[in-house]
């Protein structure tokens, strides 16, 4: 029963994903009955799956590359969460890209995405997993391309950055088998002991962290946001993305290789998730654009989250993962808030929007309670899980806990402007009919909302019994739900969010409205320049990659173009030089032939007795 | 027995002009290819039924002594492969059947002399066949007795005079170190002689001479004269096989069954074999008529024979010779080719001429093969000679000269490229509209030639596995 349970969950979004390419475009209905069935099978299977252990072997060309899955208890949680998010947002989507082209393709890759990730959850073998892995850039590709006409080069942009990583990823996979001398996940527990190992480490947390969204690579999310279709960036970059680099983050950190919190890697890493939060909220706090607001907060949580994992701690580990999962709720919960403005204003530029709070209640307090959570208010999910990882922050070094406060400050300031922006202040003229969204896509919005409440409220049930579990031993017997135990970190907390609110009501004040309210940090001496320097993409790695690829094909042109000359241009002309010049001294006067037969015959007589 | 390879063909000659004159034109045609056959064929029978048979009654009347080895044999089938596609081509071209007979009478004097030249065992018979076969080349060549072709006959006379002069000088200093004409007594007594200016002033009138005659590199001059003016049966016979008889072959003889190899010999080898392949090659380049396109690639051709002979070894001589073989036919085949086209058009002018691949597809498709053959394209016949070649010239140790012999590939490929595509390829000419392909004489002589270029480039390997063997005991050492 288990063992077709878990063949389904992988076999009925492949099938249905597959068939759904060629149902024909007029079949409107029939697209969107596979989609919510397929989706709603799905997490009915993930449920029916919940909380056992068991793995499924299918030896195949005696090679190594088994075809094994692991059901246990983290792998089970993510099938869940996927199913969870893939069937809310199949629901959602169902609705919002009604009047679309290339609908069957846009769901067809949705299922598929659902595919590949519930097959990396289970995958055992590394190299199957990998194989999967792949799948979903596949599916990535996909469903940025159906976008708009900017779409294909933004897809192209995603494709090249995840697939030079997963390159690295793949590279650590090879020397994991090396190392470990098998590829199956369950039997690989590798000490970080010599820099080989290291190595490994890096590259294979280069394909994690990178398909998390972290910097520096993230710079197709922010494109992919105004480019793909929403429902694209709910479930992607929103909730899988990071669901699935986290999920492959702590497995490296904890089953692959053994990570301790003394480590340069752990400080590595906890520096590479400082800096993510940091520079992307920086970046989150000047956009003008609902959506792209949201994409920089989708890199800047994911900083959390490997600032947490990366402590090596109980406590970050567990920070971290249940901030992964919170972040997948509220920010997709975000994601769907600008959707339905999208939908119904027809524009997601701020400075087009505003007092939509009246016309748009619903939609408005899912936003409230989903920009809450993400700021850390109490009693929301976010607040428990981002106290978890200044908790363990603040053991490994005071910097890291001051990179993950003043993210903090900033992602409240920042979610200030945008709730003041979009939903607060007057009602624009064009925006006066506006109605509220259909009901199909407040359903997903209000079960997220609640669930960040509930998650909030009652921590310890996903604490309990969702992420202490994964790390078994390694909990060394702490119970992290409930409130938080460190009262000192709480109050900075709140005196951090006071004054993010400060902050806001002064700006709002000087500059007399919402959206201006954060202009004096955009225009402050210092930072002006450097935010005209990254509006330029002057810190995007994919530009400089870019202009690194343009210079190498004009080098490889331009010594092309020179072997070319010397090969068709000088040789020849050369070629036919001397044989126009021999042609010219054959006069057909025999007695020139015969004056060379005698230099010639001189000549000889010159090798044969002088030399 | 072999003796009468050189007296047949010779008394045949007295035969058939002396009584029955009439009934001998018409048969003259079918027993010199009779002739030619018996000829091509001779060389597979084994030695113990016919080689090695002596016929003393011969030996003593005529004062000359024959010999045949691997090399002679070669050099004779080439001769009558050659001397037959003249023949057959000549039925097409040479239309009046007087003229006609008397171009047998002098092909099968010349026949008579190459193979003396092919048998001969000493410098002084030797010097007699080669005189026999230059003056019916000149013969040939003014064969239509137009201006252009009684000039370059005299052009040829006058250095051919020159190289004569030269080895019968060169002669007469061997007969005074060693007392003989015979190759084995001067080989043995070059031995024991110490290298002396005498010596080398003989070598050097030899290979000056042989030189002219093989039409190198800056010995060349009458050559592309002769070749050109001839008609064409003419052409396809001096360039298939008399100069390489002539001048190559007798080289070829001299220096291993005479003189034997030294550093100097080998250098001027390298030196003027190199040369010839580089810059018969850049001449061809430029050249807008056909027939002296090919001339020069015969230059060029050559250059590589001396190459392997260069290189001093067993492997290189072995690839000379196969490579004299893969001349004569592609050479040959080219030749009928251009034979037809001339025949067709009335022109040789490869820049006036386009697109004729689909008036005369036969041509084009022998054509080709024969250039690729020459540029040496695997697997046809010539590039496993080529290779043969450069192999022995890179194991010899003259790497340089190996590398040379490929760029001059690459020459041969670009000028008979240059060919294929003005003459066969190109957007079809109005003036050429009405071509006709040749006739039946023509076609089937080349088609022969093109199968016998695909067929032994297939079965190189074998040839190359039981020929080189028998080149082991020729050099020695």
């Amino acid at each position: 029963m288990m063992v077709q349970a878990l063949l389904l969950i992988l076999i009925i979004p492949l099938i249905s994903g597959v068939i759904m390419f060629f149902i024909p475009k007029k079949e409107r209905r029939a697209q969107e009955g596979l989609l919510i069935i397929a989706s709603l099978a799905n997490f009915i299977l993930a449920v029916s799956l919940f909380p056992q252990n068991f793995t499924y072997r299918l030896p195949w060309l005696d090679s190594g590359i088994e075809l094994s899955f692991r059901l246990y208890n983290f792998s089970s949680f993510m099938l869940l969460s996927t199913a969870f998010f893939g069937f809310l947002i199949a629901l959602y989507s169902v609705i919002f890209m009604r009047g679309r082209n290339f609908l069957n393709q846009f769901y067809g890759y949705f299922l598929l995405c659902i595919f590949f990730s519930n097959a990396v959850f289970l995958s055992d073998n590394l190299l199957v997993l990998f194989f999967f892995w792949e799948g979903l850039l596949l599916s990535l590709f996909g469903m940025i391309a159906v976008g708009n006409k900017e779409a294909f080069k933004t897809a192209t942009k995603a494709f090249i950055i995840i697939g030079v990583t997963d390159l690295c990823m793949m590279l650590g996979i090879a020397l994991t088998g090396h190392l470990s001398g098998t590829m199956t996940l369950s039997k690989i527990n590798l000490p970080l002991n010599n820099p080989l190992a290291s190595i490994t480490f890096i590259l294979l947390m280069i394909g994690a962290i990178s398909k998390g969204g972290a910097m520096p690579f993230h710079s197709w999310i922010p494109d992919a946001a105004t480019d793909a279709p929403l429902p694209f960036m709910s479930f992607v970059p929103g909730a899988m993305e990071k669901l699935l680099g986290i999920y492959f983050l702590t497995r490296i950190s904890l089953d692959l290789f053994q990570l301790n919190a003394q480590s340069g890697l752990s400080t590595l890493l906890m520096s590479i998730g400082g800096i993510t939060i940091i520079l992307a909220v920086m970046m989150a706090l000047i956009q003008k654009d609902y959506k792209r607001l949201l994409s920089y907060h989708a890199i800047s949580q994911v900083g959390y989250m490997i600032l947490g994992v990366g402590t090596a701690l109980p406590a970050g580990i567990v920070g971290g993962l249940f901030h992964m999962i919170n972040n997948a709720l509220y920010k997709s919960g975000l994601f769907l808030t600008a959707g339905s403005v999208e939908k119904q204003a027809g524009t997601t530029d701020l400075g087009k929007l505003g007092g939509l709070g009246r016309v748009m209640p619903v939609t408005f307090g899912c936003f409230l309670i989903t920009a809450l959570a993400i700021s850390g208010v109490w009693p929301f999910n976010g607040f428990f899980s981002k106290e978890l990882v200044y908790d363990a922050a603040i053991e490994r070094g005071m910097i890291f806990y001051l990179a993950a406060v003043v993210g903090s400050f900033f992602t409240a300031a920042s979610f200030l402007k945008l709730g003041h922006a979009a939903f607060l202040g007057k009602l624009s003229s064009q925006n006066e009919k506006t109605k509220e969204a259909a009901g199909a896509m407040l359903i997903p919005m209000i079960v997220i909302a609640a669930a960040c409440v509930i998650f909030g409220l009652f921590n310890q049930l996903p604490l309990k019994y969702l992420i202490q579990p994964i790390l078994g031993d390694r909990l060394e017997g702490h119970n992290f739900s409930g409130f938080p135990v460190n009262i000192t970190l709480v109050v900075i907390t709140f005196v951090v969010l006071f004054l993010a609110l400060a902050n806001h009501l002064f700006g709002a004040k000087i500059k007399g409205s919402g959206l201006a309210a954060l202009d004096h940090i955009r225009y402050a001496p210092a930072l002006s320049k450097i935010y005209d320097l990254a509006e330029k993409r002057l810190f995007d790695p994919y530009h400089w990659g870019l202009g690194l690829v343009n210079i190498i094909s004009k080098l490889s042109l331009g010594i092309d173009r020179g072997i070319n000359w010397l090969s068709d241009g000088l040789s020849v002309r050369l070629a036919y030089g001397l044989s126009s010049g021999i042609r010219k001294a054959h006069t057909g006067n025999y007695s020139v032939y015969l004056s060379w037969s005698i230099a010639g015959m001189l000549i000889i007589f010159v090798i044969l007795i002088i030399l | 027995m072999y003796a009468l390879l050189v007296l047949v063909p010779f008394f045949s000659l007295l035969a058939l002009n002396l009584p029955f004159r009439e009934l001998n034109r018409r048969l003259a045609f079918g027993f010199a290819a009779i002739l030619f056959l018996l000829q091509m064929g001779l060389v597979f029978i084994p030695d113990v039924y016919f080689w090695r048979v002596h016929l003393s009654f011969f030996a003593n009347i005529f004062h000359f002594q024959l010999a045949a080895d691997i090399l002679s044999k070669v050099v004779l089938f080439c001769i009558g492969l050659v001397s037959l596609t003249a023949l057959c081509v000549s039925r097409s071209l040479i239309k009046e059947s007087e003229e006609r007979f008397n171009f047998i009478n002098i092909i099968l004097l010349a026949v008579a002399g190459m193979n003396g030249v092919a048998l001969a065992q000493d410098i002084f018979s030797l010097y007699v066949f080669l005189e026999i076969t230059a003056v019916s080349s000149f013969i040939l060549i003014a064969f239509e007795k137009d201006i252009l072709g009684l000039e370059s006959s005299f052009k040829y006379i006058v250095l051919s005079a020159v190289a004569t002069v030269l080895m019968i000088a060169g002669i007469a200093i061997l007969m005074f170190i060693a007392g003989s004409t015979n190759f084995s007594v001067i080989h043995s007594a070059l031995l024991s002689q110490n290298r002396n200016l005498l010596l080398s002033l003989s070598i050097g009138l030899f290979l000056s001479a042989l030189f002219i005659k093989a039409g190198l590199m800056p010995f060349h001059g009458w050559l592309p004269d002769a070749y050109t003016a001839a008609p064409a049966p003419v052409s396809i016979f001096l360039a298939g096989i008399v100069t390489k008889v002539a001048g190559v072959y007798c080289l070829i003889r001299i220096i291993l069954s005479v003189i034997g190899f030294n550093d100097q010999l080998k250098g001027i080898l390298l030196l003027v074999g190199a040369f010839s392949a580089i810059f018969g090659a850049l001449s061809a380049l430029t050249q807008s008529d056909f027939k002296r396109m090919l001339s020069y690639s015969s230059i060029s051709q050559i250059g590589y024979i001396i190459l392997g002979l260069g290189s001093g070894t067993a492997l290189g001589v072995a690839g000379a010779t196969l490579h004299i073989f893969n001349h004569a036919v592609f050479k040959s085949l080219l030749f009928v080719n251009s034979a037809a086209v001339e025949s067709q058009t009335g022109s040789r002018d490869i820049d006036k001429m386009n697109g004729l691949a689909k008036q005369m597809p036969w041509t084009s498709l022998t054509s080709i093969l024969g250039s690729l053959s020459c540029a040496g394209i695997p697997p046809l016949a010539g590039f496993w000679s080529k290779l043969v070649i450069i192999i022995a010239l890179w194991l010899a140790g003259y790497k340089i000269y190996a590398v040379i012999a490929v760029l001059g590939s690459l020459l041969t490929l670009a000028y008979f490229l240059a060919l294929q595509r003005k003459l066969f390829f190109a957007q079809p000419n109005d003036e050429f509209k009405n071509i006709k392909e040749a006739g039946f004489g023509l076609i089937f002589p080349a088609f022969f030639l093109a199968a016998l270029i695909v067929g032994a480039g297939i079965l190189s390997p074998w040839i190359l596995s039981n020929f080189i063997l028998g080149f082991n005991s020729l050099v020695g050492g």
